[in-house]
């Protein structure tokens, strides 16, 4: 079955499952079967941001300051930064918008794949702010052996579901033999790799992501590279939606209303995929080891970042339906709810936006008594 | 009509009316894990066990059966709720 950019048929979208039915057509969301993925766009618009708006300037003479090792910890902590938006920039666009079925979700990938974009701008903002030679840290990130072991750990699942939804479009279900090879493609197979993907996208912004958040932020704890926490605070409410939306995709997956065949996978997979979250949390944890290798930093050290990554990794397991792998309790980095929370961002006045304000403040519904405090 | 809450492996207390249920239970000093108070990254759930909640503002985190988002939410009723972790106050930071 080959993709269509407008698919011609006259059909029900309200009846369509999220993935695998038929191609969308009309862009439309007068009708919708999942409004939680418009409220997810309407949140998304209202963050609206450019990395511009934030002020560095003191941030270089932040970072020259940097002892060595420290400077080592925030370069690498941005590296994989912007390795993980670069992935997440483009992939949910190209694995997903293929075999996607529903008007609002299809929308919801754009506009959260084009927030990816703004990060990736951020992260170049960033290192040409504190450094004179941007290039050679951005050459780094596709030579670094450290960087590129955990990009091939993010992206197998993406890549799988890319290469086997090609195949499908090209060749469509059955058997095929392709340079030689026997390759089977069948749809339960795809929604396999898909139901995988969902996991390894949730482990990518849900735990990946707060770690490096964590390494951002404990710099300006000790009040140092404060406008790089800026913007990685603006980008952590982004990541914090994003989360929400692969959260709900996943649920809708596993509850089978949407779709019964893929409830089934999600119940056969679930060691699988919990597994993925394990595994996860060991690569974040030899990531501390990486980022700690020549000395620690003042509130952060390889411990910490390991008990944080057990931590956050309970609670996202906890917030799909799993059981949660690890024994701690308590965060160990309690000072991290007042970083992330972004409200008290503060940026240049004549540029901000604050999301409160854009989002539900108009309330049409006039009645007689909500005038009944006035008198003439 | 003003409710009591009770934390279970905790302790009870009144909030003051116009709190949400998380700032109230930050103003018990609970520690509390949380993000965007708002509603959209579901830092601050905690189970219900008993009672009704009404939300002030429609959450968009996807929420459990069983939790509820305290950033956006209030007491209708008594409430028995559960804090994931259990329930640590906060040390005071006068020694």
């Amino acid at each position: 079955m080959t993709y269509t950019t407008f698919n011609q048929e006259q059909f029900d979208a309200i009846k369509e499952p999220m993935f695998f039915g038929r191609n969308v057509n009309v862009s439309r969301y007068d009708i919708q079967k999942y409004p939680i993925f418009e409220k997810l766009i309407e949140k998304q618009l209202s963050f609206f941001w450019r990395p511009e708006e934030v002020d560095l300037s003191t941030d270089r003479r932040d970072f020259a300051a940097l002892p060595d090792h420290e400077k080592h910890i925030f370069l690498s902590n941005l590296k994989y930064q912007t390795l993980l938006d670069s992935i997440q920039g483009r992939s949910p666009n190209v694995a997903l918008l293929p075999i996607v079925s529903l008007p609002e979700l299809e929308t919801w990938i754009e506009t959260w794949a084009f927030s990816e974009t703004i990060h990736s701008r951020s992260y170049t903002h960033i290192i040409r702010n504190i450094v004179t030679e941007p290039a050679k840290i951005f050459d780094d990130i596709v030579t670094n052996e450290a960087i590129t072991k955990r990009a091939r750990d993010i992206t197998r699942y993406y890549d799988a579901l890319i290469e086997g939804v090609s195949l499908y479009h090209q060749l469509g279900e059955g058997k095929h033999v392709i340079n030689g090879e026997e390759v089977n493609i069948s749809i339960t197979d795809l929604k396999r790799r898909l139901y995988l993907t969902m996991i390894s996208v949730n482990v990518l912004e849900a735990i990946r992501f707060y770690v490096s958040f964590a390494c951002s932020f404990a710099f300006a704890e000790r009040s140092t590279m404060e406008g790089n926490a800026k913007i990685i605070k603006l980008i952590a409410r982004d990541e914090a939606l994003h989360l929400t939306g692969t959260q709900h995709i996943l649920q809708l997956m596993a509850d089978g209303k949407d779709d019964p065949e893929m409830a089934a996978i999600a119940r056969d997979m679930k060691d699988e995929a919990r597994q993925i979250f394990i595994d996860a949390a060991e690569q974040e944890k030899d990531w501390a080891h990486y980022l700690f290798r020549d000395g620690s930093m003042i509130g952060l050290n390889r411990d910490i970042l390991g008990q944080y990554v057990e931590y956050i990794t309970n609670q996202r397991m906890v917030a799909v339906g799993f059981e949660p792998e690890f024994a701690i309790k308590q965060n160990p980095l309690p000072w991290m709810n007042s970083w992330l929370n972004s409200d008290n961002v503060q940026v240049a006045p004549q540029e901000v936006e604050v999301s409160s304000y854009l989002v539900g403040q108009i309330d049409s519904e006039v009645q007689t008594e909500d005038f009944s405090n006035f008198s003439l | 009509m003003a409710h009591i809450i009770k934390i279970l492996e905790g302790f009870s207390f009144i909030p003051r009316e116009e709190l949400s249920l998380l700032e109230a239970l930050e103003q018990q000093r609970v520690e509390m894990d949380y993000q965007c108070r708002e509603g959209f990254c579901g830092s601050c759930q905690v189970s219900l066990i008993d009672g009704e909640v009404v939300y002030t503002t429609d959450p968009i985190a996807f929420i459990p059966e069983g939790k509820i988002l305290t950033c956006c939410c209030r007491p209708k009723s008594d409430l028995t709720i559960e804090i994931p972790g259990g329930c640590k106050k906060k040390k005071d930071n006068v020694e």
